[in-house]
């Protein structure tokens, strides 16, 4: 062992029992009891991960990168008791009410106790298909694990260590980070403008409106289908259109660079109809006077719809890249799958959640894919905060 | 007056008429119909084309004619009796069906027991459901095919519905919805005697169908065009949903035959189309209600 | 309380529903379940000889499931195990030979037959099959799985395009295959592109068997479980370097797809004579036949092509075979192997060639053809059963064995792709291919040695 494990618990506790000692001084509460909590919060934290691991990062013949990793575990860990703790335990030195919602305190029934019952449904059905398969990932991230195999091996870290220098999976984050971006910035610019024009007072306003939105509801499968259809490049139609206009025929599906822009299309074509109905419902709050006060003031219309439109959109395209992104990410593998089966010409269509599928599914790697779905989560989870941090300093909500 | 005003005046009359016939003939936003009309039209034409295929013979295909061809009999004949695509269908229905009922009645009970009872705990039962909002079903997949495959019920319906009955979605949806429902009326309807479930049944949904409807629409169309989950846990074709059931098309004797398949797309796709039209409104505030949450 | 009654009817409802078909079975005939890898005209086929089979032999009750590939069927095999829910016969491809011996679910034939001549008075003759089916599924001494559905990697000519050029048989070389698509190219009317393939991690295979080169090391698994890929040899790269000149002249077609998936991405360039030669399975003989008349031109079928500079030593067996699971009820297994028996007589397995181009795999069948005329009539039939029986048999010729076969081929046509559209070096392709490929193995090994 590199580090004993006796060290790092100890280290654990002195970290644990600072912190939330600071934080019951902070609130008022006792100091000493804020430490003792803290300690034992601090060393059960860092057990978390590491007593299922059991150590096994700071074995003696590991790599730095183990090491890390253990550590990373270990502050992970820790910070997931004691944030949790010392969120409960201000509010209740302060006496606040753990649910910030104000809560009917008239009209509620009796017998408390009926509302278990009343939540059993939901919570079997959350702890048994969302909480014990969260715990169960972690657990086979750190296996060589495959259906039908005589048994299961330890591996530590090494699913997770391996993926830092496995060029080939960094390039298919790169390429997931990029395809989403492009489909959410394409396909909500494209329905901000359209929505804009449905929402003019133009003649037939309400059939246009049907006619944009419809997309939506079509299947990603399908949209993969209709575009296989179209685009495929031996006797799809758009290859020959382009051949006999311009001479030019696009490998749509067989030339890596060009097949990511195929699944990008389909996508974005799906999921247009859904954000100019949002955008369409957005512009119908922004209310007319402050158009027409600007449109006084002498501004132009562009001037106009940056100042003043723009801001009171932002709740909607807020939700809409939230929603979106979400798309992008997972729901484009049923596209994706149809358009390019198996992932596209070096792997150039190939997402993180579909490289997911291929190793855990087709290759019945279960471990490494747990892995991969545990660097998705992480990636998924990262993102959507930067998105509410950022959107809590921009979103104008209201008037 | 002189020939060359006269010439002058009748040449500015003639522009004016001619402006005004034009501005007659072009409507008003001329852009904003010219920009419509152009993304109307990009959108329509995948399905329009799938349609026009749907008819055609491969050769017909391949032959790149814009009209219907002679080979709807022939694919109608393969897709529904001889790759049975209705009874992926029903599977599908019986999904949809499942997953909206079960969810949007467990989202109630909760809800309920959310609004209406103080119970010791709660905010921390509440905490529980809320984390789960940031757990998508699709990084757990792995673990859930595991764990699907150890209860026994890869290739049944059980497999489909259950895991996604529960939401913290609708959850929310019902307690914000309950919580703004006077509370006079629970107390009421404590005074008449009733217990919770009645109250559920006989007060708060009926007040509630508006609410209901739209996580329903949102549902339906969510559990329908479900891909990944049937695919990988579903492996009978006797009991596959139509989102994969479709792909049996491709393999239909040989190379690949565009007439069938894009028949089984157009079908596939009428069902949610033909909700989501009809039912925008609620589909709607079935995705805004939720999202303050 | 009418939303109750409403409520309670759709659980039951869900509940029926949930209740496994399998549960409910008749009550006096022996159930043999059967699952197989097909979804199309092959699994129609397959049923319609069931239903003859269950007239004859009213104490059984044989059920077909189609699955929708061999990959899905391997992997259900894999889960219906741990759950001690496996049918009578499992159809396994080629590559999941190694984990099918591993997982100890099957047992051989010719255990289960124990020397009878006779089941349930049907005749069974072992030897009757052609010989390199019975080379191939013979595994330590012993005949494993049922032979039915066997094939080869041949070639089919568009020969329009070939007489135009002035090319009267098809070329049998990667050096004819070069001379005739500088000729075709060179046509007016040329298609797009020369010929193309599936990028199936199968047809690497044949070239590699073709100049006699292993898989896998000990023997390419059969004399001791395979541990590293010997792919990565002087055959291995000069096939990759072959595709590589090929796709850079613009003479190979590359669809981008790979695996199970590419089939069809050659039928389709195939049928519209977008290309002139398609190197394919002969599985589908009888469909490519048809594109061509479908389509007004003739297609003529010839061996696959090879390595001018190492010659040809023969040819692998693909496809797939029906492997009997161990440990069923003895009346089970009875009628388990009757099925078998009846599937592959003599006039089926001559009416199973017939419909798709997979080889007629008893000698039997074959003369039953050649009386009728039917390989007069379709010389294209013939093309892969001639190219198996003229094959010698060597561990290179006898195909790998080897665990996770299926993620092994997945590497290869990855590196075959990388191949072709980068301007990677084949050799170092080539050599991370191995690695990672060797990789797999030695976790397989991990996990499911004995």
């Amino acid at each position: 062992m590199i580090v004993s494990p006796q060290l790092l618990i100890l280290g654990a506790a002195v970290i644990g029992a600072g912190v939330l000692g600071s934080v019951f001084r902070r609130a008022g509460g006792r100091t000493p009891v804020g430490m003792a909590l803290g300690a034992a919060g601090g060393a059960l934290g860092s057990l978390l991960f590491m007593a299922p691991l059991d150590y096994c990062t700071f074995e003696a013949e590991r790599e730095t990168l183990d090491v890390i990793f253990g550590m990373l575990l270990v502050v992970a860990g820790m910070a997931l008791v004691l944030a949790p703790a010392s969120w409960i335990s201000e509010r209740l030195i302060r006496r606040q009410s753990l649910i910030s919602e104000s809560q009917i305190t008239t009209g509620t029934f009796k017998h408390w106790w009926l509302a278990f019952p009343l939540l059993l449904p939901t919570l079997t059905i959350l702890v048994l298909f969302l909480y014990y398969p969260s715990v169960e990932t972690l657990r086979l991230s750190t296996k060589l694990s495959r259906l039908g195999a005589r048994r299961e091996v330890s591996v530590c870290m090494d699913n997770f260590t391996r993926l830092v220098h496995d060029a080939e999976y960094l390039d298919i984050v790169g390429r997931t980070l990029w395809i989403s971006a492009v489909i959410v910035v394409l396909s909500m610019a494209l329905s901000l403008l359209i929505a804009t024009m449905a929402y003019l007072p133009v003649r037939g306003a309400s059939i246009y409106r049907v006619l944009l939105v419809w997309p939506y509801a079509i299947s990603p499968a399908v949209a993969g289908i209709i575009f296989l259809l179209m685009f495929n490049p031996a006797g799809g139609i758009i290859n020959h259109l382009t051949g006999q206009w311009f001479g030019v025929k696009l490998g749509w599906l067989n030339d890596p660079k060009v097949a990511p822009w195929t699944v990008i299309l389909a996508s974005v074509w799906k999921s247009m109809g859904f954000n100019i109905l949002f955008y369409i419902a957005g512009l119908q709050n922004v209310p007319k006077d402050l158009i027409e006060a600007g449109a006084i003031d002498g501004a132009g219309v562009l001037r106009r719809f940056w100042h003043i439109v723009w801001p009171m959109l932002s709740p909607t395209t807020f939700f809409l890249i939230v929603t979106n992104l979400t798309y992008a990410f997972f729901e484009t593998y049923a596209t994706i799958d149809y358009l390019t089966p198996g992932g596209g010409p070096l792997k150039s269509t190939t997402t993180m959640m579909y490289q997911v599928v291929q190793l855990g599914i087709r290759n019945n790697d279960m471990g490494k894919a747990a892995a991969q779905s545990i660097v998705l989560f992480l990636l998924v989870i990262g993102l959507t905060l930067l998105l509410f941090r950022s959107g809590e300093r921009r979103v104008t909500y209201g008037v | 007056m002189s020939g060359v005003t006269q010439e002058a005046v009748r040449t500015t009359t003639r522009v004016a008429d001619w402006r005004s016939t034009l501005r007659r003939w072009i409507p008003k936003r001329w852009y904003a119909h010219v920009i419509l009309i152009t993304a109307c039209f990009l959108s329509g034409i995948p399905l329009f084309y799938a349609l026009i295929v749907s008819t055609q013979t491969n050769a017909e295909v391949f032959r790149y004619q814009f009209t219907p061809g002679t080979g709807l009999a022939e694919n109608w004949n393969l897709v529904f009796n001889v790759r049975h695509l209705h009874d992926y269908m029903i599977n599908s229905v019986i999904m949809a069906a499942g997953i909206t009922f079960f969810k949007t009645l467990f989202s109630l009970l909760s809800g309920l027991a959310f609004v209406y009872f103080r119970f010791p705990g709660k905010w921390l039962v509440f905490g529980f459901v809320l984390i789960t909002l940031m757990m998508p079903t699709e990084v757990l997949i792995i673990a859930l095919f595991r764990f699907i495959n150890d209860l026994n019920w890869q290739n049944t319906y059980l497999a489909l519905i259950v895991p996604f009955t529960a939401s913290a979605t609708g959850t929310f949806l019902f307690r914000q919805h309950f919580a703004s429902i006077p509370a006079e009326l629970s107390e009421a309807a404590q005074l008449d005697g009733a217990n919770p479930l009645q109250f559920l049944f006989r007060v708060l949904v009926p007040m509630s169908w508006n609410t209901i409807g739209a996580l329903a629409v949102v549902q339906v169309i969510y559990a329908w065009n479900m891909y990944l989950w049937p695919n990988m846990i579903i492996t009978n074709p006797d009991l596959q949903t139509i989102q994969t059931g479709i792909g049996a098309l491709r393999s239909s004797g040989g190379a690949l035959q565009f007439g069938p398949l894009m028949l089984g797309a157009v079908f596939t796709s009428l069902p949610p189309v033909l909700v989501f039209i009809l039912l925008q409104k609620q589909f709607m505030s079935g995705f805004t209600l939720t999202r303050d949450k | 309380m009418k939303k109750l009654v409403f409520a309670a009817l759709m659980f039951a409802l869900v509940l029926a529903l949930a209740v496994p078909a399998s549960t409910i079975q008749a009550q006096d005939r022996t159930r043999v379940d059967v699952w197989i890898a097909f979804q199309d005209y092959r699994l129609d086929w397959t049923n319609e000889k069931a239903a003859e089979f269950n007239e004859m032999f009213p104490q059984y009750e044989v059920v077909i499931t189609g699955g929708f590939s061999y990959e899905a069927v391997f992997a259900q095999v894999a889960v219906a195990a741990e759950q001690n829910q496996l049918p009578a016969v499992v159809q396994f491809f080629e590559a999941g030979t190694q984990d099918a011996r591993d997982s100890g679910l099957f047992k051989p034939i010719a255990d289960a037959l124990a020397g009878r001549t006779e089941i349930n008075g049907l005749p069974v003759d072992l030897e009757d099959f052609v010989a390199p089916v019975i080379a191939y599924y013979t595994l330590d001494g012993k005949f494993t799985s049922m032979p039915w559905n066997t094939s080869s990697s041949i070639m089919f000519s568009n020969m329009n395009f070939l007489r135009a050029a002035g090319i009267e048989t098809p070329p049998a070389t990667w050096g004819e295959i070069d001379a005739a698509c500088e000729k075709i190219m060179a046509l007016d009317n040329a298609p797009e592109y020369c010929w193309t393939f599936p990028n199936h991690g199968w047809f690497f295979e044949q070239w590699l068997a073709q100049q006699n080169a292993l898989y896998v090391n000990n023997d390419n698994g059969r004399s001791a479980r395979a541990t590293e890929v010997a792919f990565n040899s002087e055959a291995g790269l000069a096939i990759l370097k072959w595709l590589d000149d090929q796709y850079n002249k613009g003479y190979l077609y590359y669809s981008g797809a790979q695996g199970g998936d590419s089939w069809v991405t050659v039928d389709q360039s195939y049928q519209t004579q977008q290309v002139a030669m398609a190197v394919y399975s002969s599985s589908d003989t009888t469909l490519y036949t048809q594109m061509g008349l479908d389509n007004g031109f003739e297609t003529v079928a010839s061996f696959y092509p090879y390595n001018d500079e190492t010659g040809w030593t023969g040819n692998l067996i693909g496809g797939a075979t029906l492997w009997l699971v161990d440990g069923l009820d003895p009346e089970v297994e009875e009628g388990a192997l009757t099925f078998l028996v009846y599937l592959t007589n003599t006039e089926n397995a001559a009416d199973w060639h017939k419909l798709t181009g997979y080889i007629a795999i008893r000698e039997s069948a074959n003369r039953l053809l050649e009386e009728e005329g039917w390989f007069d009539e379709n010389p294209n039939q013939t093309v892969a059963a001639r190219q198996l029986s003229e094959s010698t048999v060597t561990p290179a010729t006898s195909g790998a064995l080897v665990g996770g076969f299926p993620a092994i081929r997945n590497v290869v046509t990855a590196a075959i792709d990388r191949v072709l559209l980068t301007d990677d070096d084949p050799a170092a392709v080539l050599e991370q291919a191995a690695a990672d490929a060797n990789l797999i193995i030695e976790e397989y090994n991990l996990l499911n040695a004995p």
